[in-house]
């Protein structure tokens, strides 16, 4: 290859044009080589050819960049491969996925971390989207503004401009969000009783959940034993393994632009004349979304869920940002996906992190696969 | 139709799978040969460094860089800028792909991490090659693997005491830097005060590495190694079933309970601010609100600060009344750059080294970074004019300790931040801890 960067780029690009071009006639040929034998006439095997020539940059790429690494991962999930070892990967037959079952106590807490992501944050999220789209659905000024407002952080992402504003509004002492708490609670103590109140009640859930991944309930005990927290007592954000999920939740609720959307196409959906007839009847607002918006919004619901639930046990970006550089909290925020980074590409342990994305994989087919089985008990797609 | 589709995807997945089985994806090591004649001719050089100023950048590029092509003509040096965050994921995909840079950016304790991927640059920066190798003070021994040289370090970075003389004797303290583990307990009980409003820290005795934690796992191993803690028994097994792991454990849970009380009063951390920890803020006149900070001189002030005047800096002491074998200490962090061994640029990336880091060189690039130079002949000119670098020159070379040589380090350190964070929430007990480390590091070892 030559040297100039420049040359090098265009002919890398001049070869790769080249191979997909080369490829795609090859298996143009393949196909239509399978249909001359089986019998096929002249003009089924030209169709053939020219069906399988175009669709074969797809194809290749997606043999290329999904079926190999797939195939790839499930080899290297029976070996003892690291990234370093300069000797090829040792076989070791089911013993990566044995470990990861039966003795993995950092896999298991990961498990207990992405599910409560899963049983609080995904609800929230959904929750927040929907309440949000309902508010937007009403036609009122400047409601262009408060959609691009709201689907802004979908945009943003996690980079490290969002993840610097995130960890000064949730700083204990001066944060903003911890200010705002501190000035309600201050000046009507009646809220200040409420937010202690779910204070204790947020401590004891992620002690019990702590407690889950250890193994044992210390820390429950002592919460419990501390009782109801003192007056001047504000949430540990991003300081105390007992709130560190907790932030995580609220970055994924503040992504919830894309079910907002997609809550609000279905709301615009929903055929007016039943809102209407409901309304002549003498439904209330809450009457008419409760029993008619809300179940002609299934389907979409059931849309957000699954795609939610399999983002959800993905969940990765958030717990990245907040905690990469905050190693002590990561213990306690860790997901399932980010145990497969750390055992992939901090530990190097490629082998065993292989048979993690594979436990994982089924993980989210199985409760996928569940969630399908139990649409027909609550989906409703009568008015489709 | 669709058994066709079934049939022409199955072969070529099949053909895929046994291909891409049939290659290999790591490069074999190759016996190192160091050629004779200098290399000349079309190549480019690549560097991949990590985080450093934009005066060390803007130095390499306008000096080293020219300076290097003009003696090797048809050469060209190719500097990539990247970040401590998430190098490891970039350096994975580096050694997988069996390419990447010829010359890469590394800390100290990843000798062990990457050894038997690095090349074995002795032919070319051993002695025998070059004798200013033996310029090169202990550093040295964290760039290499199994005896052998990987690479060069640029600079050693220690971890010190700084302590605010002036709110020290404010407060009435007037012993100086505390000298064991009962005078810090002591100090750290006296000095940090919390805002019974906000119920936060407003001023913190002590900040270590993380200062939220006060658990950082290296903070555990500097202080483990005051005691004269090995981490390590003759057998090679992990030592923290030790007295002084457990002693170091105890201390890191009574420090923490001295600054922030038990964890059940959920005391917020110090609030976040410009400069440094210890420094004071120009345009308010408050200090930052740390009395003493154990941290590389980059977390203390900019040497120019006025500040100085009331800053010392110390080693940590350790525990000499408990623990006779104590000595003060400063850990040694150094960066280093590696050759890998799938570089085809050895001898390009050993005379780049060598130029970059000769005598005049080291002194330069640690000039444009504040900090010590890892060759000891060129510790001249800033390093002797500024007294702050003199004084953390002469602690180093008095008391330093590798922060090298540790096992399967990032598995360690996962280990350890697990149960250490399980130790400030009192969760587990100080016993505890140094069993489930013991026993967890154990298991990664074996």
């Amino acid at each position: 290859m030559p040297d100039n960067p420049y040359i090098n780029l265009l002919v890398t690009a001049a070869l790769t044009v080249l191979f997909i071009i080369g490829t795609s006639y090859g298996l143009g040929a393949l196909a239509r080589a399978i249909v001359r034998a089986r019998g096929g006439t002249p003009k089924h095997q030209q169709n053939t050819f020219a069906g399988y020539f175009f669709a074969a940059p797809w194809i290749i790429g997606f043999l290329i960049f999904v079926a190999v690494p797939l195939g790839l991962s499930l080899y290297w999930s029976f070996t003892d491969y690291r990234v370093t070892f300069t000797h090829a990967p040792n076989w070791v037959g089911l013993e990566n996925y044995i470990h990861l079952i039966t003795k993995d106590s950092g896999f298991r807490a990961s498990i207990v971390n992405t599910l409560y992501y899963t049983i609080i944050g995904l609800p929230l999220q959904m929750g927040v989207a929907l309440l949000l789209a309902v508010l937007l659905n009403q036609k009122m000024k400047g409601e262009r503004v408060f959609r691009m407002a709201f689907y802004l952080p979908v945009v943003l992402g996690f980079n490290a401009a969002v993840l610097l504003v995130w960890r000064l509004m949730l700083n204990t002492g001066t944060g903003i969000i911890n200010q705002i708490i501190r000035s309600i609670s201050t000046s009507v103590p009646a809220i200040g009783y409420v937010v202690r109140a779910e204070i204790y009640v947020h401590e004891v859930i992620n002690a019990f959940f702590l407690g889950i991944t250890n193994g044992n309930f210390n820390l429950l005990h002592k919460v419990i034993e501390t009782g109801f927290p003192a007056a001047n007592r504000v949430p540990l954000w991003v300081q105390s393994p007992l709130w560190s999920k907790m932030p995580i939740v609220l970055l994924m609720v503040w992504g919830c632009g894309t079910m907002m959307l997609i809550f609000l196409a279905g709301l615009n959906n929903i055929p007016r004349e039943l809102q209407e007839a409901a309304e002549v009847d003498g439904a209330s607002s809450w009457q008419r979304f409760w029993k008619i918006s809300f179940p002609l919004l299934s389907p979409y619901i059931f849309y957000n869920l699954i795609v939610g639930l399999i983002s959800t046990l993905q969940i990765f970006e958030p717990i990245y940002v907040l905690y990469r550089d905050n190693q002590p909290l990561v213990p306690s925020a860790i997901s399932m996906v980010y145990y497969l980074w750390q055992k992939t590409f901090s530990h190097f342990e490629i082998g065993y992190g292989s048979a993690i994305s594979w436990v994982i994989m089924i993980i989210i087919l199985i409760i996928t696969l569940i969630q399908f089985r139990l649409q027909n008990r609550w989906v409703t797609y009568d008015i489709y | 139709m669709r058994k066709n589709i079934y049939l022409v995807l199955s072969v070529l997945m099949v053909l895929g799978l046994i291909l891409t089985a049939c290659g290999g994806t790591t490069a074999t090591p190759t016996e190192t040969t160091a050629p004779t004649e200098p290399v000349t001719g079309p190549a480019t050089l690549k560097i991949y460094l990590l985080d450093y100023t934009p005066a060390t950048i803007e130095w390499l590029k306008s000096e080293i860089n020219p300076a290097f092509e003009a003696a090797h003509p048809g050469v060209t040096v190719e500097i990539t800028e990247g970040t401590w965050s998430g190098w490891d994921t970039t350096f994975s995909g580096f050694f997988a792909a069996g390419e990447g840079p010829d010359i890469i950016n590394l800390g100290s304790e990843m000798n062990t991490l990457y050894g038997e991927s690095l090349a074995d640059m002795d032919p070319y920066l051993g002695e025998a090659a070059w004798p200013e190798i033996t310029n090169f003070g202990p550093a040295l021994e964290n760039a290499k693997y199994d005896g052998k040289i990987r690479g060069l370090p640029i600079f050693t970075a220690p971890r010190y005491v700084f302590c605010r003389t002036d709110i020290m004797e404010a407060g009435g303290w007037t012993t100086g830097t505390p000298k064991n583990f009962a005078e810090w307990v002591d100090f750290a009980d006296k000095f940090s005060i919390v805002d019974p409003a906000t119920n936060s820290l407003v001023q913190q005795a002590l900040v270590p590495v993380d200062a939220a934690s006060m658990a950082d796992w290296q903070w555990w191993l500097l202080v483990f190694y005051s005691l004269g803690g090995e981490l390590y028994k003759e057998d090679g097994t992990p030592n923290f079933d030790s007295p002084e792991a457990l002693a170091t454990t105890q201390f890191m849970l009574d420090m923490r309970q001295a600054t922030y009380g038990p964890a059940s009063d959920a005391v917020g951390t110090l609030p976040t601010g410009q400069g440094s920890v210890i420094d004071r803020d120009d345009a308010t006149g408050k200090d930052n609100g740390a009395v003493c900070l154990a941290h590389s001189g980059w977390a203390a002030p900019a040497f120019d600060r006025p500040i100085w005047e009331s800053i010392s800096i110390d080693p940590f002491y350790g525990d000499s009344p408990n623990f006779p074998e104590s000595q003060p200490v400063v850990l040694g962090f150094n960066d280093w750059l590696a050759v890998p061994e799938y570089s085809q640029n050895k001898q390009l990336a050993a005379d780049w080294l060598k130029l970059a880091l000769s005598k005049e060189g080291d002194n330069k690039w640690c000039e444009t970074m504040g900090l010590i130079p890892a060759r000891n002949d060129s510790q001249y000119g800033f390093v002797v004019e500024s007294p702050q670098l003199k004084r953390e020159a002469e602690l180093a070379a008095q008391y330093g300790i590798g922060f090298a040589g540790i096992k399967e380090s990032a598995k360690l350190s996962t280990i350890m931040q697990d149960a250490l964070g399980k130790l400030i929430t009192e969760e587990l007990t100080p016993e505890e801890v140094v069993a489930k480390i013991q026993e967890e590091y154990s298991d990664a070892l074996k």
